[in-house]
């Protein structure tokens, strides 16, 4: 049983806070991946949980050992670097052997797991070979083997995937997913990769500023983002935001946006009395909008500035007051810059994001 | 270099080379060597150039060209050796201006005189004068003597000319022997002289002495000294300034510095007495302790230079990934472990590099050495090379003594540089 517990965890350098009072849990053998733009904290907050770095405050338990100020060593982690971190002066069979060895591991048992985590990572045929002339691709299968071999029960990989080129990524990331489903460790993964995130995790913790933002699924996470931030973080293309007007229309709440009144969800419009006559924020996603080609009473008359063909969708670009929203659509649906479409927005799909706190209001 | 090696291993004075005839240009007859004793078998002046006179070892010899009339009542116009000619009047600066012809003594002898075409007796021979026939002296020129001389060389009877500057006559003016040479030969003769010099084994030794308890030392610190300085402590500009004192100190001052500290009424003793440790001050530094002398370029040396290495061992150290170190730690590895696993190993090529510097350096140590034992007490392989240069006067010695620690210190940085080698080298 490993499960990781951080309580209030700070930790400052100099005067900037990298990790400001964050807690966190992750289950035995849950995967969270920590997501976050650069500068976020979410490294910092990995490496206090390696324990490379001691926080100024705050407890950390592995498995309910508390863990905050013992030295890596005694944490039996293991843990996968952004560089790789591969010893330079070692075959890759001794790399993968380091941490068996200097845990003092029988050697039959050593060449054992050396052996099986690199047959996980299709390496074998790499051992008796020396790192610096190995590819990137190679070499972080390299550092994944050493990970693993470990079998600890807290595996902490740090942007793992970040020094190789897209193609490599997208096969690594798949391979990867499926590697730490079978070995069951305990698993934390920073990314500043939405879509690794997404893909991978069991839960993301949305980072920014030190502090996490949102822990949840993924789908959760992408659907329901709790505030501005997490909404405009995740998603390509990101959430879509603008001003509406609440206001009262024949007795019930209804937003305005420009002339364009509708209703919001009956579960929303209760929330939404409160703020009458005040301006919030909406979000929705570009692909919960319907787009009509023709008039309609429930939608809203933009003007396309660009359409942008993807393929499997088209996506447009419009401008709702001052604020430019991006909108996908079917690619049937024939549309050029400057034509009129009519946006409906589904009620259940709209986010509506108090101005203050510039957080999304759900229903408790 | 190529000079030095050719001083201690070619005597360029070994033999000298008897011509066929008494002329720069004429064939080798044979070899004789230095110092070999011979017979002079004849004699015969020759030109020779004017800055060459200056030569020490020289014998020459004065020609006048003259004007007189000779037996026939002929005007001539000759050369005839100073040896001849008694002069009689001089201009005011010296220059003889007028002479007579001398007589000959003895029986037998020619009684006249002969002129010369050339200031050389196997010219053409212009003309005969009498004894005391007045002559007008036009020139002179001075002639360096050449000499036949016979004698023995490897076995074999040699004959030949030779110029005087290389020859010793003896006061019979019969015999003689090779002053020195001019033509040389590979000799080991230098060589052996160092080796059966008495200093030669005690300067080995103490070399090799000061080179074992010095490096590891240095390596030790130097290592321990670029970990503290990487550990990136509050002090550490600071820390790193003091390490680097000794950097900035020549080593002859540093071997007067310790000097200073060991001497009889130094530093050491005056704080073991203050502190009551001896009651009388110790004498570190006299020819009864040798191992103290030891001991003393031990720790100046140590002090001098460690901070060298330290500076390669931590330039060495940033080049070592972060992660790496961490990846270390991480992987269970202990401040022991990450240092003989992962940080020795990657600082493989710096230390290599420090190793054959101060392995060199070593090799060379003088001046500490010097400052501390006059040079005499404990001396040193480079001290040996300077005492024969200085001291004795002997070049070729000294040049052995160079180039044999040339020759250790090419030998070890080879022994080295496979040594240390990494694992990817021997791999590929």
């Amino acid at each position: 049983m490993a499960e990781i517990k951080v309580q209030n965890l700070v930790k400052t350098f100099g005067d900037f806070t990298a990790v400001d009072n964050v807690s966190l849990t992750i289950a035995d053998q849950e995967f969270v991946v920590l997501l976050g733009p650069s500068g976020c904290g979410k490294t910092t907050l990995l490496r206090a949980i390696a324990g490379l770095g001691m926080p100024d405050s705050g407890v950390i338990t592995i498995g309910g050992r508390d863990v905050t100020y013992l030295p890596p060593r005694e944490r039996q982690i293991s843990m996968v670097f952004q560089s790789y971190a591969i010893f330079p002066h070692m075959k890759v069979y001794d790399n993968i052997a380091f941490g068996l060895k200097m845990t003092g591991v029988d050697a039959k048992e050593t060449d054992r797991r050396v052996r099986e985590a690199a047959e996980l990572l299709h390496i074998e045929n790499l051992l008796d070979r020396f790192p610096n002339k190995m590819s990137g691709g190679q070499r972080q299968r390299v550092a994944l083997a050493r990970g693993i071999a470990m079998q600890a029960e807290v595996i902490l990989m740090d942007e793992p995937l970040s020094n190789l080129d897209a193609l490599l990524r997208l096969e690594m990331r798949a391979e990867l997913k499926r590697l730490l489903s079978n070995i069951k460790a305990t698993t934390i993964y920073v990314t500043h990769d939405q879509i690794e995130a997404l893909s991978m995790g069991d839960r993301i913790a949305v980072m920014q500023s030190g502090v996490i933002q949102q822990c949840d699924v993924p789908t959760k996470v992408y659907d329901m983002p709790e505030n501005f931030f997490v909404g405009s973080f995740i998603g390509n293309p990101p959430m879509n935001f603008f001003s509406s007007q609440i206001v009262k229309d024949n007795g019930s709440v209804a937003a305005q946006v420009g002339d364009f009144k509708f209703a919001p969800h009956p579960v929303m419009a209760k929330l939404l009395d409160k703020y009458e006559g005040d301006t919030m924020t909406m979000g929705i996603r570009a692909e919960n909008m319907e787009t009509l080609n023709q008039p309609a009473d429930d939608a809203l008359r933009v003007k396309v500035l660009v359409v942008e063909p993807l393929g499997a969708q088209n996506l447009l670009t419009i401008k709702i007051g001052d604020d430019t929203v991006k909108v996908s659509t079917h690619p049937d649906l024939a549309v050029r810059a400057d034509d009129d479409v009519w946006l409906r927005f589904p009620s259940d799909k709209i986010r509506w994001i108090d101005r203050e706190s510039q957080k999304v209001i759900y229903p408790s | 270099m190529v000079q030095g090696l050719i001083l201690a291993i070619y005597d360029d004075e070994a033999n000298l080379a008897l011509l066929e005839e008494a002329d720069l240009d004429a064939p080798t007859a044979d070899l004789i060597a230095q110092s070999a004793s011979i017979d002079i078998l004849g004699r015969q002046g020759n030109l020779v150039p004017e800055e060459e006179l200056e030569e020490g070892n020289l014998l020459t010899e004065v020609w006048f060209r003259i004007e007189a009339p000779d037996v026939d009542g002929n005007q001539v116009d000759g050369w005839a050796s100073e040896s001849r000619i008694r002069v009689r009047e001089e201009a005011e600066d010296g220059t003889p201006i007028m002479g007579t012809v001398r007589r000959r003594l003895g029986s037998n002898a020619d009684p006249l005189t002969s002129v010369f075409s050339e200031p050389n007796e196997k010219s053409e021979v212009v003309g005969q004068l009498e004894a005391r026939t007045e002559v007008q002296i036009q020139d002179l020129a001075t002639l360096e003597v050449w000499f036949l001389v016979s004698g023995e060389h490897e076995g074999q009877a040699v004959e030949g000319w030779a110029p005087s500057r290389f020859i010793q006559i003896f006061e019979d003016e019969v015999t003689g022997r090779v002053d020195r040479g001019n033509t040389g030969e590979f000799t080991t003769e230098f060589i052996e002289k160092m080796v059966n010099d008495r200093f030669f084994w005690p300067a080995v030794r103490s070399t090799a002495i000061l080179m074992l308890i010095i490096i590891p030392t240095q390596f030790v610190l130097a290592i321990v000294m670029a970990l503290v300085i990487q550990a990136q402590l509050r002090f550490n500009s600071f820390i790193l300034y003091i390490f680097a004192i000794p950097l900035g100190v020549s080593d002859l001052a540093v071997g007067i510095l310790w000097f200073a500290i060991f001497t009889q009424n130094g530093l050491l003793n005056s704080f073991l007495q203050t502190v009551g440790a001896i009651d009388t001050p110790s004498a570190w530094l006299t020819a009864d302790s040798r191992n103290w002398i030891l001991v003393a370029i031990w720790l100046a040396e140590v002090w001098r230079a460690t901070s060298i290495v330290m500076v390669i061992v931590v330039s060495g150290l940033q080049a070592i990934s972060n992660e790496v170190l961490e990846a270390a730690e991480v992987f269970g590895a202990n401040l022991w472990q990450r240092l003989r696993y992962v940080i020795l190993p990657l600082l493989r090529p710096s230390l290599q590099v420090a190793l054959i510097l101060r392995t060199i350096l070593a090799f060379q140590v003088f001046a500490v050495v010097i400052a501390l034992s006059g040079g005499d007490v404990v001396t040193v392989l480079a001290n040996e090379s300077y005492r024969q240069y200085f001291e004795l006067r002997n070049t070729n010695v000294a040049a052995a003594y160079a180039f044999f620690i040339l020759i250790l210190s090419m030998f070890t940085s080879v022994i080295y540089l496979r040594a240390v080698r990494t694992q990817e080298e021997v791999a590929a």
